[in-house]
């Protein structure tokens, strides 16, 4: 099952470890290198020893399964190994059935199951649309939990304003609270739980040194990865280097004070879908590099960095198609889940 | 004979050219709102960049003009047909018919796209109602070029 190929910097092969998935979506990887992947579906699925478990999980919640939605982000708690807690993101349907939202659980893991789902984040308000929902999630040194939420598509105005949800990046506490060092609690007409706004649809989100890194989907162009820092306006959609897809200008301000610039950007698109820091031995060449998953056309892009300054970008894996997700495991391998119906698992070994 | 078809381009051109404005100004009226350099320069080469750029094949696979000329070409078809057996005044019914086709685009272009409204504008229901008067003003022109002002019908003694 695995194939030769050959990179500019280093020699790989591919081992498709799991088929047949129905839109995976993220990838956790457990302490054991055991492997739970979310599909969009709705469903969650184990990898134990290679093998992807038949049955899925029991336990998870309902989702909303159109457009982009589904369940989608999944973050092992910082003390997984103690106590077994992951978190979920995915869109949620309301009760009236009309509208949804981004919604974020916790549980308990085990092997069959999750169980005590307890939801700790629902955006607000709601969006009739099923698309941008970010919906990564990444822990700050401080036991924190960071979340992307996208700007639901035909809201993109409100990612410029703190009374709502959309086109930010939110810091809970596990239990759904919110930090009493959050940027905007003394603001009276801000979510508490904004952390930083401006966003248009992160899907990328990982921490390297203490900093926090991001990436986030453009409209026609104008993909962006930013270093994130609370307080911060990273400018969607009031400065921009996309273009909207009828062709019109979204905005013609590329820059402006006290809108944060990208450390990147990309046009045409990539489509960043999921990143990862890469700190293995395997590929000693990238250690270091940030690893992005992209659905188009369909790659990794090995971005190097020097500090905090991307210096260099490779591409990677272009052979496969849309990259939904990618991870690193604790051998240093790297993992990369394929986007769609039937979507693969592959770990990715040098030769 | 060619007038016909000559005014329908031209009324295809007004419908564009207005949406396009509409579609570029309630960017600019919102940008302005949080205090962006939106100047006459400013204005003016945005709209000139979104006449050139969406009558182009980019994200939507066709041309915004092309989605227009169809749309009222089917609505006035339906119109002219409509006229030889409903008692109305012709510019009032292409006028109707244009707004149709434009409210049509606007309403059905999202469930070709997960129900998300490409059409910035096109987001709240005031910008809906201005695109459908897009409409209007493109039939109203159509409907006043043609010679016969009234339905056959109308002409008859009841």
């Amino acid at each position: 099952m695995s194939t030769r190929l050959s990179a500019s910097s280093q020699d790989y092969a591919y081992e498709i470890i799991a088929e047949n998935l129905d839109h995976p979506w993220g990838i956790a990887v457990l302490d054991n290198d055991d492997l739970l992947v979310t599909e969009l579906t709705g469903k969650l699925r184990l990898i134990k020893n290679a093998t992807l478990r038949e049955m899925p999980l029991g336990g998870v919640p309902d989702v909303l399964f159109a457009g982009q939605g589904g369940l989608s982000g999944i973050a092992l708690d910082p003390r997984f190994s103690e106590n077994k807690k992951i978190y979920l993101a995915f869109s949620s349907p309301d009760s009236n059935k009309k509208t949804n939202t981004l919604e974020v659980v916790s549980a308990i893991y085990n092997e069959t199951a999750i169980t005590n789902v307890t939801t700790i984040f629902r955006a607000s308000p709601s969006r009739k649309t099923a698309a941008h929902y970010g919906a990564r999630m990444v822990f700050l040194e401080d036991g924190t939990l960071l979340i992307t939420s996208g700007d639901g598509f035909n809201y993109r105005e409100k990612a410029q304003y703190l009374d709502n949800h959309f086109g930010k990046i939110i810091r809970i506490n596990t239990d759904g609270s919110v930090p009493s060092d959050n940027p905007f609690t003394n603001n009276p007409n801000a979510k508490p739980e904004i952390w930083s706004y401006g966003h248009r649809n992160p899907q990328g989100i990982v921490i390297r040194g203490g900093r926090v890194f991001a990436h986030e989907h453009g409209p026609m162009g104008g993909d962006e990865i930013n270093l994130i820092e609370a307080k911060r306006n990273y400018g969607w959609p009031a400065i921009t280097f996309g273009k909207d897809y009828i062709g019109a200008l979204i905005s013609p301000f590329t820059e402006k004070d006290g809108m944060e610039q990208p450390l990147k950007y990309w046009v045409p698109s990539i489509a960043p879908s999921g990143m990862t820091f890469y700190d293995g031995d395997l590929f000693p060449h990238w250690k270091g590099s940030l690893l992005i998953s992209a659905l188009v056309p369909g790659d990794v892009r090995r971005l190097t960095l020097e500090e905090y300054t991307i210096i260099d970008e490779e591409i990677l894996f272009s052979d496969l198609g849309r990259v939904r997700d990618i991870a690193t495991t604790k051998d240093g391998s790297i993992l990369l889940a394929t986007d769609g119906p039937g979507g693969q698992l592959v770990r990715v070994r040098p030769n | 004979m060619l007038k016909t078809p000559l005014h329908f381009v031209a009324s295809v051109f007004i419908a564009t050219a207005m949406v396009i404005f509409q579609t570029t100004s309630s960017n600019l009226i919102w940008l302005s709102s949080l205090n962006m350099p939106v100047t006459l320069q400013v204005s003016l080469s945005s709209y000139l960049n979104d006449l050139v750029a969406m009558n182009q094949m980019q994200g939507v696979p066709v041309p915004f003009f092309a989605l227009i000329a169809v749309s009222l070409l089917i609505a006035f078809l339906f119109t002219r047909l409509g006229l030889t057996w409903i008692k109305i005044n012709q510019v009032l019914a292409y006028s109707l018919a244009g707004g149709t086709a434009i409210v049509a685009i606007v309403v059905l272009m999202p469930l070709a796209f997960y129900n998300l409204d490409l059409l910035p504008g096109a987001r709240t229901f005031i910008g809906k109602m201005f695109l459908g008067a897009c409409g209007i003003a493109s039939g109203f022109y159509f409907g006043s070029t043609l010679k016969d002002k009234k339905s056959p019908l109308c002409n008859q003694k009841y």
